[in-house]
């Protein structure tokens, strides 16, 4: 287990789970575009706002492999289906604490359930397991998490 | 006087609204709260007695004697005040749904604050909690001491304050006081979903309280109308605030699901959704009210609620950006009877041509005043271009979502038009790609040929509802209001003339002629009538314009509000109330008569 592989894994892992949700999009199973809600998060240009989302994107699937990692080392085990069950934490996670309750208490463009008559969200809340952006959302969301994790876990143990 | 009850109901015209731009509540004339979906407005209702006032709920506080009763908003607010005269003396009821403040608030909050002005007026108050559209009964006990219900993931607490010792009933939380001159007594219903209830002090919701009145006046003052008609706009601007849902940016259609069109009838229809058809009007009149952050949440939201269906829309969307609305029915007798009481709208599956024409007028709107469009949502629009020139030869529902088979509705027609009109002026101003500006225009002239050769009826000089046809459609007015260039009837004249003598009863009109696949009958559409103002202004018509408006301006209730339509016969309310499109034409044709006048 090396941080060079995680990095790599971590790059790798959240080009796929990136182009995967992208590609998601573009078929219609889903509203759900993460470099666009991260980088709305410093931009309301659109186009500004999603390239710097990929950057942010890739910096968050950069860290959350340095956590895999660290998680490995910990318990002294590693590998693509390890990697892919900790992708399914992950993406369960991500559906219903990360990315449903964090992102928008943190985002000052998003809506939240308690937004009132005197705010001004800009983006729509994306709701329990993000379902606000479309029924196949929570199914597409945690395949691409766990495709990431098996990614990372395969690096990490193949430059082990 | 306030009117009597008929079987538990009153008049439509004795509701206001009150909200906080996630939800509304209903307050009648006589002091009862009768419409309130929790968390929000689209979430099933906590109190409905509106639409059985028996099983559906509701929070009454009213003397107990005989009374009269009085009521307005506070200047500029979505904050009603209603005084109570009794034998006995007088007392003034402040109802609001509460704003949240910086600390730590309950999700939902609804205050109603009573002062003693006059004599001694003995209060009774009920509150008789119905959750899940009557469904589910409620459990009531005390959390600290306070008086709550609950029923699944949902609570309410009832905290009151010089409001008597509440009454816990099997079903009820109730109370009695004297309110004497100079006293003050509060009760506030706070909500939670999913979570744990927050009990408020008295001081912070009263504090609330005044920075809601606050609030209201604030953005009131804000918006940049002068003219006659100025009090109306800035109540229906109002009126749109309180249906925007504030966490995604989209706009309700109404308040309410199932107030009927006739009663009695089966026409009652869920309008807490959002209609892309209302988009290009309704960011109309949020840009000429001055509300730039407004217009922009909903073209942000229309864009991403669109998105997973591109490049086909839907005709309206959850008001969260989902895209399913499947239609049922509630074991709730409706207004008066009026059954069957509908949640969801079958009216979202159907195809409707003209919803194209409302996406393409309203990124030309936004473009225009935002000076741009990003290139993703560039790209988009130009797909929605391509799309229009395949389908435009289809027959659809149309405008007035009918039941019965497709047709080729001129106002389809006119507004796939307006689309590819839309496209070509976006395109020329290099706002988005222009490599098939070239079809669009091609395909714009065969659309305009279409109209002009097979909707229009040389023996009622008007164009007609549908191609072929005979009827007339009110809906053709917005072909003048968007700016449709006509061949057969330039600036719409003759058109609108035949629209008021075939549709028309003194300043209502009915919305079409003819058949639509639904059993009964229904009242005139107000905004039809706005339509009607606004068009005969931009004809040029202006003394005709501003006395059809004045006219119009008297129909609205005590409160300034407007459902969706008007008995012709009794001038009562039906339909959905309060309507954002009624109120959004009222807007639009303040604004055309104002730029007509003062040009």
């Amino acid at each position: 287990m090396s941080i060079w592989g995680a990095v790599a894994g971590g790059f790798v892992g959240t080009l796929i789970l990136t182009t995967a949700l992208s590609t998601a999009s573009e078929f219609g199973l889903t509203r759900m575009d993460l470099p666009f809600l991260l980088g709305t998060i410093v931009s309301s240009d659109r186009s500004r706002a999603k390239a710097l989302g990929y950057a942010m994107h890739f910096a968050t699937g950069l860290l959350f492999a340095l956590v895999y990692l660290g998680i490995f080392a910990a318990i002294g085990h590693s590998g693509w289906w390890l990697g892919a069950l900790f992708g399914l934490v992950h993406g369960l996670f991500a559906g219903t604490a990360l990315v449903t309750v964090l992102l928008p208490v943190i985002h000052p463009r998003m809506g939240t359930p308690f937004s009132a008559a005197a705010d001004r969200p800009l983006l729509e809340p994306p709701g329990f397991m993000m379902l606000n952006y479309g029924r196949r959302t929570p199914l597409v969301t945690i395949l691409a998490h766990v495709a990431y994790g098996a990614i990372v876990g395969g690096f990490i143990s193949l430059a082990s | 006087m306030t009117p009597g009850r008929d079987a538990g109901y009153l008049p439509l015209r004795e509701y206001a609204a009150i909200g906080d731009g996630r939800t509304l509540a209903f307050v009648s004339s006589d002091g009862s709260l009768e419409w309130l979906c929790l968390p929000d407005l689209d979430s099933p209702s906590i109190f409905a007695s509106v639409l059985d006032s028996e099983r559906g709920g509701s929070f009454s506080l009213a003397p107990d004697a005989p009374f009269d009763a009085e009521r307005h908003y506070l200047l500029d607010t979505n904050v009603l005040e209603t005084t109570f005269r009794t034998a006995a003396g007088s007392v003034r009821v402040t109802d609001a749904m509460l704003l949240p403040d910086t600390g730590l608030v309950p999700a939902r909050e609804l205050a109603r604050r009573v002062e003693g002005l006059s004599g001694e007026v003995q209060m009774e108050w009920r509150v008789e909690p119905r959750f899940h559209y009557g469904e589910r009964t409620a459990r009531i006990g005390r959390r600290g001491g306070t008086p709550v219900a609950t029923a699944g993931g949902d609570a309410l607490a009832v905290s009151s304050w010089a409001a008597g010792v509440p009454v816990l009933a099997d079903s009820s939380i109730s109370g009695r006081f004297a309110a004497t001159a100079g006293t003050e007594a509060l009760v506030v219903l706070s909500s939670a979903h999913n979570e744990p209830l927050l009990l408020p002090s008295r001081a912070e919701a009263e504090s609330r309280l005044s920075s809601t009145i606050a609030f209201w006046r604030k953005w009131s003052a804000d918006r940049t109308h002068e003219g006659p008609w100025r009090d109306a706009v800035i109540r229906s601007a109002l009126v749109l605030k309180l249906l925007i849902h504030s966490p995604s940016g989209a706009i309700a259609a109404a308040g309410t699901t199932s107030l009927p069109e006739q009663i009695g009838g089966r026409r009652n229809w869920d309008y807490r959704f959002c209609w892309i058809r209302d988009s290009a009007l309704t960011l109309h009149a949020l840009m000429q009210l001055g509300c730039p952050h407004e217009s922009e949440s909903y073209f942000w939201w229309l864009l991403h609620a669109s998105q997973l269906t591109h490049p086909r829309l839907r005709v309206l969307y959850r008001l969260n950006g989902s895209e399913r609305t499947p239609e049922s029915t509630l074991p709730l007798g409706g207004y008066r009877d009026s059954g069957p009481v509908r949640i969801g709208n079958a009216a979202g599956g159907q195809e409707q041509l003209d919803v194209y024409g409302d996406l393409m007028q309203t990124a030309w709107l936004y473009a225009t005043a935002a000076d741009g469009l990003d290139p993703d949502t560039a790209r988009r629009l130009a797909e929605i271009a391509d799309l229009v020139c395949e389908v435009w030869r289809r027959p659809d529902s149309g405008i007035w979502e009918v039941r019965s088979e497709p047709l080729h509705f001129t106002h389809s027609k006119i507004m796939c038009w307006i689309a590819l009109d839309r496209a070509v002026r976006l395109a020329e101003g290099a706002l988005i790609p222009r490599a098939h500006a070239g079809r669009w225009s091609a395909e714009a002239e065969e659309v305009k040929r279409f109209i002009e050769g097979r909707c229009w009826s040389e023996e009622a000089r008007s164009y007609t509802r549908s191609a072929g046809s005979r009827e007339l459609d009110a809906s053709l007015l917005l072909g003048a209001l968007m700016g449709y260039p006509s061949e057969r009837d330039p600036g719409f004249s003759t058109t609108i003339s035949a629209m008021r003598h075939n549709l028309g009863s003194g300043p209502l009109l009915d919305r079409y002629s003819g058949e639509d696949g639904i059993e009964g009958d229904e009242g005139a559409f107000l905004c039809c009538s706005f339509w009607l103002a606004d068009a005969l202004a931009r004809a040029g018509h202006v003394v005709e314009a501003s006395e059809l408006m004045e006219q119009l301006i008297g129909l609205a209730n005590d409160v300034g509000l407007y459902a969706e339509e008007i008995d012709q016969r009794n001038g009562a309310f039906l339909g959905n109330l309060p309507q954002g499109l009624v109120h959004l034409a009222l807007i639009n044709a303040a604004v055309s008569i104002g730029e007509a006048q003062h040009p």
